[in-house]
């Protein structure tokens, strides 16, 4: 244990001094161009100190991010398993990945359900949450402080267990609350039922569209579920992804954050104008808030966005192990995983990764080409 | 009708009188709604965490009943104990703490350094370098996973702490870089000119004018950073590998069986509780500044 402390203490120190070094020389050669030029001596001082001060970034780029893309894009067209040499096989990876791998297509089509299903419940109640915070009443901090808590915690695997533990279809806590509530209202029963019917047949649809066999389907939707049935959450391939929905609903603090700083920063005197004129709560909702708090909604929408498709420690942590339901949450970056570190695919997860920042780009382009018909940006 | 009558007999005063009645009431129930569901909403949020404590002071038989048991009925410490006595547990807390220390000063120093040039130094290429920056926050970090461990594999750091502190040192995370920016453009221009009139050099002033002035913002950055590093599951999975080096999530994590119906859930949770508990504090300590920062960092986005 204390040797592995001291290597990396020794690395580092090694590391502080090439930064350092590295800092000067990037300093004394753009000082160096500046002189050249014929620049001031302030020029030229300022120069020295404008790339010293960023050489650990720009130094760290090439090292880190540079580097590390070229190679993958060379290593996306080859075969390549440590330690052997990569063998280049052209678009060998790209072909078998996009037509013939039903755990690419499952991970696809899983975030797509989260991206479909995950974000828009995310935005709804983190702008709930945002608004029922901007109404001015005491204890305001403390509720933000108690909303923002998962943010903080809910990627710490440690505390993902305890949804494992509560998310247990027998004895767990949300099943025993449900089955107590059906107990008591005959009302809840049935919308519960109606709740299990209508998500069953919905990720029955989406394990069809993953496999291309919709028997599964056809049973859920001709079958409505008895009174005494209740959510399996982790245990079946038709609740696995509520789960992580529900997960993704209860961290959606950072959303209800940007809300609530956009919610301050409409004026006043719009509501107030409104007032006068006789418009409804509802009216004001959907023709000043909404329109007005847009960027901040295009904020949480790429950001929830990239989050999803980022999404590893859910699924690792609730269904890692188990080959029944797993293939049902995967996302792309659990398979990504998967494919190059437990099976030693270096070319293939090189080539996962490229198709997923593809994915990523063109939607993020096309997010923001479409920004300009919904996104309000100028108050006035 | 009655409030009707009333104004038609004797002007407007009477309506107003009912009405300010009227409204004073429908306020006051609305705002009860408003806290029920306030306090409804901070409840959920709050429950797997409640949940971890109660369960961390129950038997191993009420945490496996079949029938959910809320409540321990005589709470136990047996768990705390239990994993207290862990040697494997308490290496792994050692482990988190030393990367997540040393991953967060190096990150720290040198992301304040990067954003002292992006925002108190006039340099020819600045905006250059700047705008390359900002799109490398596009790129996917997924995308950098597999060559990055090709290269620490290659360097032989598989199975050392390197490839989880080494990279923060090069101003890793260009969102925090981002979030110092902004911040270091809003302090007086005149600051640093005063002191660089008395001879001071850029160093100098980095560290003894505006870093000190920078507080609020280095709190939040180094929460982001100490929350991110202290939760880090993926990485540490891919380059530990041995049970000896693991970090706290890794550790915790495979406290469960997956083959087993029974859990020793008591003891896990007993680790989730002591893994949380830095989390929380620092959470509460830095919570003011954290908030003001991530809208900082999202009204600029």
């Amino acid at each position: 244990m204390l040797e592995s402390y001291g290597y990396t203490l020794v690395w580092s120190v090694g590391t502080v001094v090439f930064i350092i070094a590295s800092s000067v020389a990037l300093g004394w050669i753009a000082r160096l161009i500046v002189r050249w030029r014929g620049g001031s001596t302030i020029h030229q001082q300022n120069a020295f100190a404008g790339y010293a001060f960023a050489a650990p970034w720009i130094v760290g780029f090439v090292i880190f991010v540079l580097a590390p893309v070229v190679a993958s894009l060379y290593w996306s067209f080859t075969v390549y398993r440590l330690p052997n040499p990569p063998q280049w096989v052209g678009v060998q990876n790209y072909v078998r990945l996009l037509t013939d791998d039903p755990n690419f297509r499952a991970a696809l089509v899983n975030t797509f359900y989260f991206v479909l299903f995950g974000l828009p419940a995310q935005l709804v109640v983190a702008l709930l949450l945002a608004i029922l915070l901007n109404q001015k009443l005491h204890g305001e901090r403390f509720f933000r402080t108690a909303f923002y808590l998962p943010v903080i915690l809910g990627l710490n695997a440690a505390v993902l267990l305890s949804w494992v533990l509560m998310f247990n279809a027998n004895n767990g806590f949300i099943n025993t609350l449900l089955r107590t509530l059906s107990k008591k209202s005959t009302l809840f029963n049935l919308l519960l039922r109606a709740f299990i019917y209508v998500n069953e047949s919905l990720n029955a649809f989406f394990l069809g569209v993953q496999s291309g066999n919709f028997t599964l389907f056809e049973k859920t939707i001709s079958a409505f579920p008895a009174a005494h049935r209740v959510p399996l959450w982790l245990q079946s391939p038709l609740w696995t992804k509520t789960s992580i929905v529900l997960l993704l609903v209860w961290s959606c603090g950072s959303m209800m954050l940007i809300y609530l700083a956009a919610l301050n920063s409409i004026p006043p005197e719009f509501y107030e104008a409104a007032e006068v004129d006789g418009a409804t709560r509802w009216q004001r909702f959907w023709k000043i808030t909404l329109p007005l708090i847009s960027p901040a909604t295009f904020y949480n929408l790429i950001v929830g966005m990239i989050a999803i498709i980022q999404m590893f420690e859910q699924p690792y942590v609730l269904l890692r192990d188990s080959p029944t339901v797993a293939q049902s949450s995967y996302t792309v970056v659990f398979y990504l995983w998967r494919a190059t570190f437990r099976f030693n695919e270096i070319g293939y997860g090189a080539a996962i990764s490229w198709i997923l920042t593809l994915i990523i780009l063109v939607i993020t382009y096309f997010q923001f080409r479409l920004q300009d018909r919904w996104v309000q940006y100028d108050l006035r | 009708m009655q409030a009707h009558e009333a104004q038609q007999q004797s002007g407007v005063a009477p309506l107003a009188v009912t009405d300010g009645r009227w409204r004073m009431w429908q306020e006051r129930v609305e705002r009860a709604v408003l806290y029920l569901f306030l306090i409804a909403g901070s409840l959920v949020m709050a429950l797997p965490l409640i949940w971890m404590i109660l369960t961390s002071f129950k038997t191993f038989e009420e945490a496996n009943a079949p029938q959910l048991v809320w409540f321990p009925a005589d709470p136990q410490l047996t768990a705390y104990v239990e994993i207290l006595k862990d040697a494997d547990f308490l290496r792994a807390y050692a482990n988190s703490v030393f990367v997540t220390a040393l991953a967060v000063l190096g990150t720290l120093v040198s992301v304040s350094a990067v954003a002292y040039a992006f925002s108190r130094i006039e340099w020819p290429g600045r905006n250059v370098v700047f705008f390359l920056m900002l799109s490398t926050m596009m790129i996917p970090f997924q995308a950098l996973i597999v060559p990055q461990y090709v290269f620490f594999n290659k360097a032989g750091w598989i199975g050392t702490y390197n490839p989880l502190t080494i990279p923060g040192y090069f101003a890793g995370g260009a969102a925090m870089v981002f979030l110092l920016r902004q911040f270091m453009l809003q302090l007086p221009r005149e600051l640093d000119e005063a002191a660089f009139l008395d001879g001071a050099s850029h160093l100098r002033i980095w560290w003894s004018i505006i870093l000190p002035l920078c507080r609020p913002a280095l709190a939040t950055v180094s929460t982001f950073l100490f929350v991110g590093h202290w939760n880090a599951l993926l990485q540490p999975i891919i380059y530990l590998q041995t049970t000896k080096l693991y970090t706290l999530p890794v550790y915790v994590a495979s406290l469960v069986n997956p083959q087993q119906t029974t859990q020793p859930w008591p003891t896990i949770m007993a680790a989730s509780v002591l893994t949380a508990l830095p989390l929380l504090v620092v959470f509460f300590l830095a919570q003011r500044y954290l908030i003001s920062g991530i809208v900082l960092s999202g009204s600029k986005g």
